[in-house]
Order: C-alpha cells, then structure tokens, then sequence
C-alpha cells in the first residue's frame, strides 16, 4: 500500500467510510490541501461535487483514478474512471492512455487484479461499459440463501459478511454454517459456469457501508461470448477463490475495519489571543497513526461549534495502553465534525501531528505496530475465535 | 559459590527466556512457577530475574532483601555469575536477583551482552531462566533471541496480544539486523523495512524476503528465512478462564505464521488463578502455592512438554 494514504487514511477514515459526511466545499478543500494524495478522498469530493458541480467532478475523479492507478489498486481505478466518463465521454485516445497507465501501475497481487491486468485494451473498455458501480449502507442484507444467482460483484471498499449454508450431511438435521468477510478486492455471485443456473448458497449481508462494481450475467455472458480470451479470465478468477476458500483461516483472517483499542487523548487547545487560558479537553481515538489521530471529544464538553477548533494547535497528551506511556506532543486540528454520541451531541476532531520527540514517535511507532494486513488479521482472529 | 555446583559439570545450561512485550501479563509469575517445576522435577535451575525496570522474583520467591544482585556482577564486584546467585527455599532453586536500572541506563553494546549471555552459560545449571522485562528494547530482545527456548507470555487480552506479536516482530527484525550487521546495504535495507513509512513499501517480513528474493538476492533471502526458521517459538496463553480464551496464542502463532513467516510455534496455556492474583499481592511467596491450584498444574504440565 501506498505510505501516504495509510499515514494520512487514519485522519480522514471516518470521512472515507462514511460515518461522517462533509458538506462544505471549502472543508474538503481544506482537507484535500492537508491530504493531497489520498485517493479515497478525492473519491469521496468527487461523489460530492458530482451532485453540485458536475464539470468540476471529472477532474476530481481523474485524479482519484490516477492515483488509485499510482497505487496499484486497479479495480478501485476503474471505478474512479467509470464515473468520470459518465460525465465526460472519452475520446479514443484517453481511454488508451487510462488502458495504458493501468498496466505501468498494475499491481497482480490478488486475483481480481490479475483479472484486471488480463484483459487487453478491447476488453476492459468493454467491460468499464458494463460494469455498474454503487454503494450499499451498512448493514444491509444483500442476498439470501435461495436467491437467483445473477450477478457477479466486486468490493471497491468497505466489508460484507458472507455466511455459507453447507449441504446437510447424513444424520444432520441442521446445516453448517461457515462465516467470511468480503472486503476489497473480493468478489461474489456465483454466475459460472454460464450454462448453469444457480441459486445463492450464502447469505450476504453489509458489514460497513460498500461499494461495489457489478456486471450482470447476461453482460458478462455475451462479452465472454465475444472474448473467448475473458472467459479463460473469468474461470481463473473462480479458480483463484475456490484455492483460497480451501485455505484453513481462509474464512476468519481478513477484515477491512481498522480497530484499534480506545487509546485515551489529554487536549490543551491554545486560544487565539495568548492571554486567555489553553481550552482543556480530553476523548478519546480508535483511529490513530503515525501522521495523526481523530479524536471523539466527551459528550459533556461544550466547545461550541468544532469548526472553532479547526486550525488551532493543541497540546495532547496521549496515554498508551502500553505499559502505561504518556506521549506528549504538539498537532494542529485539521477537522472537526459535531456528531451524535450517546444521545448527545458530541464533536470528532482531526488531529495532524506536528512534533514530538524521537523516543515518542518511536513509542507511537511501536504503537501502531506493523501493517494494516496484520493489524486487521489480528482482529479479525479476536472477533472470530475470543470475542464473546 | 557453591563447590557442589562445579563439580560434575557436563554441558552448558539449557537457556529459557521469558518475554511477551506488555507488562502484567504474568511472565514474572510463569518464569517464578516453571522454574520451581524444573526444580522440583530434579533439574538444577537458576532464575534470573532481567526485568531490569522492576525487578521482583525475588518478593515471588519469599527473599526479601537479596544481599547479591546482577547489578554486583555487571560493576565487577563479583568475577561470576555464580557468586551472585542466592538459594532460595526450594530444592535445586536458585535466584540472580534483578539489577534496577544498570543495563537499562548503561545501555551495553551488544557485545556486553553477548559477554553477559556466556556468563549465562558457564552457570553450573541443568537450566538458566531468564525473566525479561515489559517492552522490545533491544535489551530485552537480545536476551530472548540467545536463548535456547524462547517463551512469549500473552494473556487473552487484545492489547496483550497485540503487543506480544510485536515483540515477535521486532524479534525477527532484531534477528535479521544482527545476521546482515557485516552487510551494511543489507542492514540499511532491514532498518528501512522496520520503519512503518519506508519508500519501499515493504510493510511486513514476509515482504521484505520477497523483495530481497525479487532483487536478485534469492540467496541471501533462504540464509535470511533459515534463520528465520530457526526461531522457534512457545507461547503461552497466560490467565485463561475458558478455552475460548485459550485461543489467544493461536492468533500469535497464525499473524506470525502469515507475515514473519515464523512455521514453528507450540501453543501452551495457563489457566486463571485467582490464588494466585492474591498471593502476589500479599507478596506471599509463590513457592507456597497450594499444589491443587489449577495454574500450579498448567505450569507442571507445561515444565514436562518443554523439557
């Protein structure tokens, strides 16, 4: 993964998944100077300008395709560039240049973007044509054990939850259920072999809010039929996930949701006139890195509306759960958001780390230890074998 | 000194060291109870108390002022480690009592403690116990990675767990930094993975081999990997109520599997004891545990599949 965008994801995350939703043009363009690289983000000001100005949104979504592309993350990419030329059809040659970027950048990591760097130039135009990108809450039931099979989805972002219902085994008289989580880059619907119609053995439900890029079978079916080449793709891909499912930890390692345990955050908001005593505050963050942390402030606090705070520098104090460490330093509050809490009104704010001392960012180093891939396979083993 | 001790002497100690990242998971404790096990069970044992920020095996051991310390053999007022060690009241049981502070503020070159590591061998002893201390100083990781067995403690807590997968990580890391210390490029290269922002994008050990193996260096990657594969690891589910919670070194051992391609981990546990919590805080001598304890038994249990 891209360093910039996981330094800077751990600020804007909330804004990224949605659970916090901007709604002023200068506040993502303030956001967009402080976090210039980020992808996702420029995805989600590209969403927003789509519904306001619409001329601006191409060029929002150019960018967010070509650093998704920088990235490596294909699939994320080609939505990216789905929506632009929604809005602005593309000559010829744009659509080579985009065809030709994909493949400098194309990462093969996991097999949907193997898939993706399979097809030639024909294909994938032909494809981008079918396939329809859209977001789905969390929470939602997406299809049930029984439905007709009848399209294939890929996970641009977020997480869903897929539940198998084995077939019953002799002397069973209930089926087995086996638990996985989707997230990005998977995909589901068991449309091939196309000769064969079939209905869903999973239930799958949205576990964050998702976007997902579909193509019917019909679609898919006739592209095939014109490309013999996509269909060996397409079995490949089915291939690479029976593989994976086969796996032990196959169905509880991976989580997209990045936890973290509550990690308690001590706050001296300096005043703009230096005579008047520092605001004191204290919250807490479950989103923090290296680059900076978001911080819900206690419901009880009244600071007035956040977008006071935004630009101020703070003292924070933060307490590691960690043998009991106390991390001192100076950030700028970069956002702020009011958000209910607990039946009140509480605010989340965005702080950018400024300075602290060498031993304390390598304490913080520690602190948020190694990868997101570990992180999350950590959690994703606590929730499937501890939690209770 | 004790004559008994140098007469006889076969072969160098078996090395255990105690380590797991977080304090108050129970290493103190597990290192107290598996050394009056090997004790009991006829082997010599010394315990050695390194958890140099709080030193405390002494109090687990019922000793409440030890007239000799790891800190009198480190400024050379005693020649051995031999001469620093105290008896304790269980049979075969002796004790290096911790030194507060020495190495930590002196800081030793790795040399020092490659030194203070083959004064652990020379200890006339069927077994050496060494109590790390809480964190992954370099210190704490030096001392783990000598060791002939290496035991991580966690309890099933996630921040435990967590923090004992680092001192797994920076283990390995450690590992491969000290093996690459005659390759600067290659060392440089090692230091650039460990920092989380490096250019490379090379965020975990597994990545880091395959760079080296997609560099050209496929070579120097399988020298890196055997010692990898070499570090084999037990850990130690500590203060499980249920076997539910017993699956928290099974998440270790799966992450570590996974992204430090660690192939070998023995998976023990310990169950929650609340005798034991009691006695700590009484500073009631550990060696007086009720036997029927079922963390007493774990621990026996534990001391017989290691040996």
């Amino acid at each position: 993964m891209d360093e910039p965008i996981d330094r800077q994801e751990s600020l804007v995350t909330r804004i990224i998944d949605g659970s916090i939703t901007i709604d002023s043009l200068k506040e993502f363009e303030n956001l967009l100077k402080i976090f210039p690289d980020n992808p996702r983000l420029h995805r989600v000001f590209a969403d927003f300008l789509a519904q306001k100005k619409p001329f601006d949104a191409v060029n929002a979504y150019e960018i967010s395709a070509n650093l998704f592309t920088k990235a490596g993350q294909t699939l994320q990419a080609i939505v990216s560039k789905i929506f632009e030329w929604r809005l602005a059809k593309p000559s010829h040659q744009e659509e080579q240049e985009f065809y030709a970027d994909l493949h400098k950048g194309n990462s093969k990591e996991v097999p949907v973007q193997r898939f993706f760097a399979g097809l030639v130039f024909e294909q994938l135009i032909a494809f981008m044509n079918e396939l329809t990108p859209r977001y789905i809450p969390e929470q939602t039931m997406m299809k049930k054990f029984g439905d007709r099979e009848t399209h294939m989805s890929f996970v641009v972002s977020g997480a869903l939850e897929q539940t198998t219902h084995h077939p019953l085994k002799k002397y069973e008289k209930v089926r087995e259920k086996t638990k996985k989580d989707l997230i990005e880059n998977d995909f589901f619907g068991e449309i091939y072999p196309f000769e064969e119609e079939k209905v869903s053995q999973t239930d799958i439900k949205t576990i964050t809010r998702v976007e997902l890029a579909e193509i019917s079978k019909s679609m898919l079916t006739k592209i095939c039929r014109q490309n013999p080449d996509v269909e060996l793709l397409v079995d490949h891909l089915y291939l690479a996930r029976l593989k994976s499912d086969e796996k032990e930890f196959a169905k509880i390692v991976r989580k997209t949701v990045r936890h973290q345990v509550p990690t308690q955050i001590n706050l001296k908001v300096f005043q703009d006139h230096g005579d008047k005593a520092p605001l004191e505050l204290s919250g807490f963050t479950n989103d923090i890195s290296l680059g900076g942390a978001s911080v819900v402030l206690g419901a009880t606090y009244q600071v007035g509306h956040s977008f006071n705070l935004i630009g101020r520098n703070v003292k924070i104090q933060m307490c590691l759960p960690i043998e009991s460490i106390v991390i001192n330093m100076l950030g700028t509050i970069v956002w702020g958001k009011d958000v209910p809490l607990e039946g009140k009104t509480t605010t989340i704010v965005g702080i950018q780390f400024k300075e602290m001392t060498d031993i304390d960012r390598g304490l913080l180093k520690e602190y948020c230890y190694g990868s997101e891939g570990e992180q999350n396979l950590i959690w994703s083993l606590w929730g499937s074998l501890l939690e209770k | 000194m004790r004559e008994e001790h140098n007469t006889d002497r076969k072969s160098p100690p078996q090395i255990w060291a105690i380590g797991g990242g977080k304090g108050g998971v129970g290493k103190s404790v597990v290192s107290a109870v598996l050394a009056f096990w090997l004790a009991r069970m006829g082997k010599r044992t010394v315990l050695v108390d390194l958890d140099l920020g709080g030193a405390n095996q002494h109090t687990l051991l019922g000793i409440k002022n030890p007239l000799k310390t790891l800190n009198d053999f480190i400024t050379r007022k005693f020649s051995t480690l031999e001469d620093v060690c105290i008896d304790t009241e269980a049979q075969n049981l002796r004790l290096i009592s911790g030194a507060s502070d020495v190495l930590s503020l002196a800081n030793p070159h790795f040399s020092q403690k490659v030194k203070l590591i083959n004064h652990f061998s020379r200890i006339d002893a069927d077994y050496v116990m060494l109590d790390l201390g809480a964190g992954t100083s370099f210190n704490v990781l030096d001392f783990f990675l000598a060791a002939n067995k290496k035991i991580v403690v966690l309890t099933p807590e996630p921040t435990s767990i967590q923090n004992a997968y680092i001192f797994i990580r920076n283990a390995v890391y450690r590992r491969l930094s000290r093996l690459s210390s005659k390759t600067p490029s290659l060392q440089a290269l090692i230091k650039t993975a460990m920092d989380p922002k490096n250019v490379l994008k090379i965020r975990t050990v597994k990545e880091l081999l395959q760079f080296i193996e997609e560099s050209g260096g496929k070579d120097v990657m399988e020298v890196l990997k055997k010692e990898i594969d070499n570090i084999r690891l037990t850990v130690i589910t500590n203060m499980a109520r249920d076997n539910k919670e017993r699956n928290a070194g099974r998440i270790v051992q799966t992450v570590a599997e996974k992204y430090l391609t660690i192939q070998s981990t023995d998976l023990l546990s310990v169950s929650y004891d609340k005798q034991i919590n009691a006695m700590v805080s009484d500073m009631v001598p550990l060696i007086n545990l009720d036997q029927s304890s079922h963390a007493f038994a774990d621990i026996y249990e534990i001391a017989s599949k290691l040996l």
